[in-house]
């Protein structure tokens, strides 16, 4: 129905141009613009080739596709034999002809609000009221760029903030406005980056996330609830950003990211919101290329390969990543892989200089990606994803006259001739100066001789006859009439001779004028052209065959090149740590199988085909559970910006390529729960996730485990090391945190309450009445206060952590877990009373004023006095030690060996909720276990192995082939780079920023990429 | 003298209150602590029967350690048996006589008798199941000068500025610190307090942790100088920004050069007797250029260490590099100019992405094969607790224990070029750890006590002293 409106107003247009007259013309151009393109190959659509055809065009448009050549009278044709009629490229992805600069000015002071003018957003980021056909005009300078390609449409946003409104898909022809656009409202363009809003808000990819969600949910309350608006009391308030989001459904979406992980997040985001729509991709597609076939989006690719890492000397060799030394190298290949996955995809120029457009894409093709995909790519999935796809991008009737002429296959080594925009033409390559790309025989007198010109660098040429060549000087060439001057005495003409040549299909015709001024008139034929075909798939494989780097998952140094196998597995003779009421074992045995623990006790038959494991001398123990970390995670951990974030979600953002995870393995962690920080009262939404290193991020996630939310007291969140900027935020002192928090609960509690009441109204009420609008930040507040939600509350001093628990009970639920707590011991009664947990540090003290009373017997005092009690990292190489962490409280106050075993296993699995699948080494439950050399809790204990859901994810033996293995690829691609010429080194430089490691407190702006903060 | 230490204490108070008004401060910084440093001891004191983990000697079974007059006299099996110096346990003896330093062997004769009649008069403690270390040297600490890192007005590590070789860090200590206790409770008894900078930062000093005054804190050594060697702290992914930062790194290195070629012209002036006026930060440097000084470079990448190198060849500095990440792979240029490593990272993640998991801490058993002069440093402040662990850590990963054990007391005495501190030797001072278990492993630690000099220091803290008081809240029995 839209497409079919836009057809009928091009129609129209160009109906009205026609009968216009304009003040400066003095007659209406009433030239008949019909023309044939005759004894061309036509590539009518993908697949789709038709040989000696002639395309006929009237107008704007493609009249009619003619197979034998039987032109109608009265046309004007052109022969174009030899030469390959494409439909026009376009590119979906562009900020081509879009008149419009922002004019926001960044502040040094934080932003909380922004100006709300014409009904706009509420949030900065979000213009989604935008049409940007508003803004076109045309450039002719601008547009060359893509013309030059072949490219003749493109769509085009303006390319800034999340929400960046709708595209419109044009035209490159050099006409007006009103006459290129084909499509004026295409996508809804989106990105996770805020862009020029000054709004502090969002300052994470979490908060940018969450922003979407929202306003996706917002969207459709508003245009669900505006015609109630007026039948009740309450207004709606008028907001044309939601407005024009309505009809999500219809809509289509194309979302730009800078990073493959980021880009799998968007199909999550709008797959979540079931609307249909594209990615703008990143070439590194390939390292996770099943994971995006899983959504049901096209890709937007574009040809950006990395410029060859430096390496100067050894330092900075080490400096490189293998992750990047890989990329360098696989690059090329990206397009080949997608193609093979069978993922649609476009292409575009964006983000690389449009002269390596070409080179890059048979770069491509040498490396495996099928013609007939980047013809596709170039024209019928470009076409669909900029909405334009019924009238540009292929060969047919009715579609617009926007084509590609070539005088040779544009994959090999044809080259672009000319352009038709709209019906008319720009020859890149003179059609006539083509008639001299082609050698002639002359037959001057009795004499025959071979014409040959050389058009580049500029005209040159020879007359040949036998062993004899002839340069000919001063040779010019206008309109088919070509001069030159040769000396033709050793052919019996003396002196120097002046030729005037004309050509034209047949051949040519000519004079010559000697020295004695006699003209000789002469006549030429074409010669044939011998042209040899490239073997070309043979080198592709070539291409392939040399190819040095490994893939992996996660594609970094470590990953994986095969997932883990579900291990059937008797471990034998092992002293056993069960964290549970059994104890420690000696000399007993355990089998696992299909991911849980079958069986534990002495001298256990092998089942058969069980592998066996003597682990005569070592301890086995479950799997280390982290309370509290900050690792595999992207964007940044706080979501800084406004003291009650539960709309963002640590799950949002979970990055599966961090060697942390790994690195965690090693020190016998299975399972952490990745918090926000500690930036403000109420954070956001915890994930819990399983170190199952190569697993993508929703595999990572620990299924069944129950929700939870970090929030936070004391000196973070009143904003005390955030510098002399930050004294205007609510609360500035622990005095204002009570408040704070109360105020959260009870808008929680309304906005609860408003929900049910809506929920209890009869049908023909609620369609008169407004409905409550759905909030995720309260909708997560409100699930707290029923107990959905386990709160981790970020704490330190006594006072903050008995205000919560009878804050707590005022509101009626139970705190889970304090965690730092580092004055728990001073409250351990009334934590105990209430039934708080507790997630500590073993011996952390003195790095800011409120751990100052922090002491090392606090695990055993909260312990003693029954609270349950873990100790966390926080950090990412003491997560790798725990096991020491816990020991040090055998230190520092007597804990019994078991009790401080139990504080990194058992326990923090009850404090996460997972103790019926994690946790001990108990019959039934999930095999997370773990083999030591020594016992768990010595300095002097290594890791053997570890084990998640059955799975061996880590071991000792397997790391030393890995660090071999790392060490001999980086070697190799280092020489690959080292031997290669410089134009395998040119490339564009990474845009992927380089991000901290998180604590806490980092407060991370993901857009401006700063960093500040530690601990 | 309790009077006289909170006195002393509320005095200090008054000043903190009096610049920066904040309640929180004072509701805490009451519990000023009350262990009063030991008083010098008179007599002997014969430890008997215990495991000796003398570093010199290795480990040494039902052994005794006397000491008097703060020092270590005699380490031997039955040393209260009459002629048990010489007849029962000959080869002690004369381990005992070799390394003891040149002075002692001279008196190694009228040492014999003396040591009988400090025997008769000693108190003697039964350590009998025991074990006995030399007292841990903390390196690159920031001891004493920091007192809550967050809390600027506490915080006396930094000073701005690139070239201050003239600033010395024991002027800020604070013997005080209410940090110090709860170190040496895990038997560290001295520790190298180092400013922190931007190039030349200045001057370190070593400290006893029991002292009452700055004075009786300081342990002579020669002068000890801190370079910081300039490097990017976050290298930008931006081309241009890294440029910039590239270009500013080799100005930094420039400037570095220049310093001390200027105080290499004041130094040939000062001889030749041409100085008009003094410069306070050239003048400081003269003791290094003379070789009475070291000079510590904190470096950690093979660059950094290398253009150390560069720089202490051109005038012959003695030099130390600090953190030392990349150093495992120079043996041959540190060896050239005598340079020996203080690793900081033991316990670090890898600094590069693909380096091996445990690369940090494995670099120790690296050093050690490439026969590398090094010792371990743990670069902190209230963390510097943990040296003992960091060590212990170092185990699984290649060292043996008594190399662990050696690169945070003899080693690290050493590369500070102090020789009788570090081991449980004749000649050594007192400086001792009484443990009933492994002090490397936080498992099986459990120090009863610690002499600094020869005298017992209290091991009571600000930890013991508030979980002595919740414990009475709960009436717990302990």
């Amino acid at each position: 129905m839209h497409n079919y409106k836009i057809i009928a107003l091009v129609a129209l247009l160009s109906a009205l141009t026609s009968y216009s007259t304009i003040a400066n013309d003095q007659l209406t151009d009433n030239t008949p613009k019909i023309t044939a393109l005759s004894h061309a190959t036509l590539m009518l659509s993908p697949g789709k080739t038709l040989y000696d055809a002639t395309l006929l065009i009237e107008n704007n448009r493609i009249k009619s596709i003619i197979n034998d050549n039987d032109i109608p009278p009265g046309v004007l044709e052109i022969n174009l034999a030899g030469h390959i009629i494409y439909p026009g490229f376009i590119d979906p992805f562009t900020e081509y002809a879009i008149e419009y600069e922002s004019t926001n000015e960044a502040s040094d002071d934080p932003v909380y609000e922004i100006k709300r003018i014409g009904g706009n957003a509420e949030n900065g980021a979000v213009h989604s009221e935008k049409e940007w056909f508003n803004y076109v005009y045309p450039d002719k300078e601008q547009a060359k760029k893509w013309i030059d390609n072949g490219f003749t449409s493109v769509q085009s946003s303006y390319l800034e903030g999340i929400f960046r409104g709708r595209g419109v898909s044009l035209s490159l022809a050099d006409k007006k406005a009103n006459d290129i656009i084909y499509s004026a409202k295409t996508n809804q363009f989106m990105a996770f980056d805020k862009g020029s809003s000054i709004q502090d808000y969002p300052q994470s990819l979490m908060g940018s996330m969450a922003l979407i969600r929202q306003t996706f949910a917002d969207a459709r309350w508003y245009n669900d609830n505006i015609s109630k608006s007026s039948n009740t009391g309450n207004n709606i308030e008028f907001n044309i950003a939601l407005e024009r989001l309505g009809g999500l459904e219809e809509q289509s979406f194309i979302f730009q990211t800078k990073n493959l992980n980021n880009q799998i997040r968007a199909a999550r985001l709008l797959s979540e919101q079931k609307v249909s729509g594209s990615l703008v991709g990143n070439g590194h597609e390939y390292a996770r290329i099943d994971e995006l076939k899983s959504y049901p989006y096209s890709l937007v690719l574009p040809l950006n390969y990395p410029a060859a890492p430096k390496i100067i000397d050894s330092d900075s060799a080490r400096d490189v990543s293998l992750a990047t030394l890989r990329h360098w190298e696989s690059a090329p290949s990206n397009l080949a892989i997608v193609a093979q996955a069978d993922v649609p995809f476009a292409l575009t120029q964006y983000g690389i200089k449009a002269d390596k457009f070409w080179p890059r894409l048979k770069q491509a093709i040498k490396r495996g990606l099928d013609e007939e995909t980047a013809l596709a790519a170039l024209t019928t999935e470009a076409a669909e994803i900029a909405g334009i796809s019924n009238m540009v991008g292929q060969l047919k009737p009715g579609f617009m006259a926007d084509l590609v002429i070539s005088n040779g296959n544009v994959f090999a080594d044809g080259k672009i001739t000319s352009i038709w925009l709209q019906g008319e033409e720009h020859q890149l390559i003179s059609r006539d100066l083509a008639m001299l790309a082609q050698p002639y025989q002359l037959q001057i007198n009795e004499l025959s001789f071979d014409l040959n010109i050389e058009q580049d660098p500029s005209l040159s040429g020879t007359l040949s006859s036998g062993e004899k060549e002839i340069t000919l000087a001063n040779v010019s060439y206008n309109q088919g009439r070509m001069t030159f001057s040769a000396d033709l005495t050793e052919a019996g003409i003396s002196g120097i001779s002046r030729f005037t040549l004309w050509f034209d299909e047949a051949g040519l015709r000519g004079r010559l004028l000697d020295s004695n001024s006699q003209t000789i008139p002469f006549g030429g034929t074409k010669l044939e052209l011998v042209v040899d075909n490239e073997p070309t798939q043979q080198q592709d494989h070539q291409a392939r065959l040399s190819q040095v780097a490994k893939q992996t998952s996660p594609n970094v140094a470590y990953g994986l090149q095969q997932q883990p196998i579900e291990d059937k597995l008797h471990i034998k003779n092992a002293t056993i740590w069960t964290s549970a009421k059994s104890g420690v074992l000696n000399n007993t045995d355990l089998i696992i199988s299909q991911g849980n623990i079958e069986e534990i006790g002495s001298n256990l038959r092998t089942p058969s085909d069980y592998r066996v494991i003597d682990a005569t001398g070592m301890h086995l123990t479950a799997g280390i559970i982290d309370e509290h970390s900050h690792i595999a995670l992207n964007g940044g951990i706080n979501e800084a910006t406004d003291a009650v974030t539960s709309e963002v979600r640590i799950g949002d953002v979970i990055n599966p390529d961090d060697i942390a995870i790994y690195r965690g393995l090693a020190g016998g962690v299975t399972t952490a729960q990745i918090l926000h920080g500690s930036a403000n009262p109420i954070g956001g939404q915890a994930q819990i996730i399983q170190l199952k290193w190569g697993d993508n991020a929703e595999l990572l996630k620990f299924d069944g485990a129950p929700a939870s939310i970090k929030f936070a007291l004391g000196e973070n969140v009143k904003q005390s090391h955030w510098g002399d900027n930050f004294n205007r935020r609510f609360p500035q002192s622990r005095i204002g945190v009570q408040s704070l928090f109360s105020e959260a609960f009870n808008e929680a509690l309304a906005y609860r309450a408003a929900q049910k009441a809506y929920k209890k109204m009869r049908s023909s009420e609620r369609r008169r009445t407004i409905a409550p609008q759905y909030n995720y930040r309260l909708e997560a507040v409100a699930e707290v206060l029923e107990q959905k939600r386990s709160v981790h509350i970020h704490s330190y001093v006594q006072s903050e952590i008995l205000m919560f628990i009878r804050l707590a009970e005022a509101y009626n639920f139970k705190v889970g877990t304090f965690t730092h707590i580092l004055e728990g011991y001073k409250v351990a009664d009334e934590m105990a009373k209430h039934g708080a947990y507790a997630s500590t540090f073993s011996d952390w003290w003195a790095y800011k004023f409120e751990v100052y009373d922090a002491i090392p017997q606090n695990t055993c005092l909260m312990q003693n006095k029954g609270v349950l009690t873990s100790i966390n990292s926080d950090d990412y190489e003491m997560q790798r030690r725990l096991n020491q962490e816990a020991a040090k409280s055998m230190m520092y106050c007597g804990m019994a060996a078991e009790d401080a075993w139990k504080m990194i296993t058992i326990n923090p699995a009850i404090q996460l909720g997972i103790d019926g699948k994690v946790g001990s080494l108990v019959e039934g439950k999930q095999a997370d276990i773990v083999l030591w050399s020594n016992s768990p809790l010595s300095v002097y204990a290594k890791v053997e192995s570890t084990w998640v859901e059955g799975r061996r994810y880590f071991s000792r033996e397997q790391d030393k082939l890995a660090q071999i293995a790392v060490e001999t690829e980086r070697a190799a691609l280092i020489q690959k780079i080292l031997q290669s010429d410089d134009t395998d080194k040119k490339g564009e430089t990474s845009s992927e920023k380089i991000e901290p490691e998180w604590h806490c407190d980092t407060h991370f702006n993901a857009w401006q990429q700063t960093a500040q903060g530690a601990l | 003298m309790m009077v006289t230490q909170s006195t002393k204490h509320a005095y200090s108070l008054l000043g903190f209150v009096a610049t920066f008004i904040s309640t929180f401060i004072v509701s805490s910084a009451v519990y000023a602590h009350d262990m009063l440093p030991a008083p010098i001891e008179s007599g002997a004191v014969l430890f008997t029967n215990a495991t000796v983990h003398s570093v010199t000697h290795g480990q040494l079974q039902q052994t005794d350690v006397l000491i008097a007059d703060g020092k270590i006299v005699a380490v031997g099996q039955n040393l209260a048996e009459p002629a048990a110096i010489d007849a029962t346990n000959p080869t002690h003896a004369a381990e005992a006589a070799e390394s003891a330093s040149a002075a002692v062997k001279a008196r190694s004769a009228t040492a014999r008798s003396a040591t009988a009649g400090l025997i008769a008069d000693a108190v003697v403690i039964d350590a009998t199941k025991k074990h006995i270390y030399p007292g841990l040297i903390a390196l690159d600490t920031t001891m004493g000068l920091v007192e809550v890192e967050m809390m600027r007005s506490s915080n006396d590590a930094y000073e701005v500025g690139f070239i201050n070789p003239q600033l010395e860090a024991i002027s800020a200590f604070n013997p005080d610190s209410e940090i110090i206790p709860t170190v040496r409770v895990n038997g560290i008894t001295h520790a190298q307090v180092v400013p922190q900078g931007d190039g030349l930062a200045g001057q370190s000093a070593l400290v006893s942790m029991d002292s009452w005054t700055i004075e009786d804190a300081l342990v002579d050594s020669n002068k000890q100088f801190h370079l910081y060697w300039p490097y990017i702290r976050w290298l930008s992914s931006d081309t241009d920004k890294r440029q910039e930062q590239l270009e500013d790194l080799s100005q930094r290195v420039d400037k570095v050069h220049q310093a001390f070629a200027d105080a290499h012209r004041y130094q040939l002036a000062l001889q030749a007797g041409k100085i008009a006026k003094i410069d306070l930060r050239w003048q400081a440097l003269t003791s290094l250029f003379d070789g009475n000084a070291q000079l510590f470079v904190h470096a950690q990448s093979q660059k950094q260490i290398e253009e150390a190198i560069a720089l202490s060849k051109i005038y012959g500095f003695k030099i130390v590099i600090v953190g030392g990440y990349d150093a495992w792979r120079l043996a041959d240029v540190l060896s050239e100019v005598n340079a020996s490593v203080i690793y900081t990272e033991t316990l670090s993640l890898p600094k590069r992405k693909d380096e091996p998991i445990d690369l940090a801490f494995k670099i120790p058993a690296l050093l050690k094969q490439a026969n590398i002069p090094f010792a371990l440093g743990f670069s902190s402040d209230w963390n510097s607790r943990n040296l003992p662990f960091a060590a212990g850590q170092t185990v699984a990963y290649g060292l043996t224990k008594s190399q662990a054990l050696q690169s945070i007391t003899l080693d690290a005495a050493k590369i500070l070029g102090i020789d009788d501190m570090g081991a449980i030797a004749p000649g050594f001072k007192a400086n001792i750890i009484i443990a009933t278990g492994d002090i490397l492993d936080p498992m099986q630690a459990a120090i009863e006590s610690v002499y600094i000099d020869g005298r017992k220091i209290d091991l009571n803290n600000r930890h013991q002293q508030l979980y002595q008081k919740y414990l009475k809240r709960y009436n717990f029995e302990f």
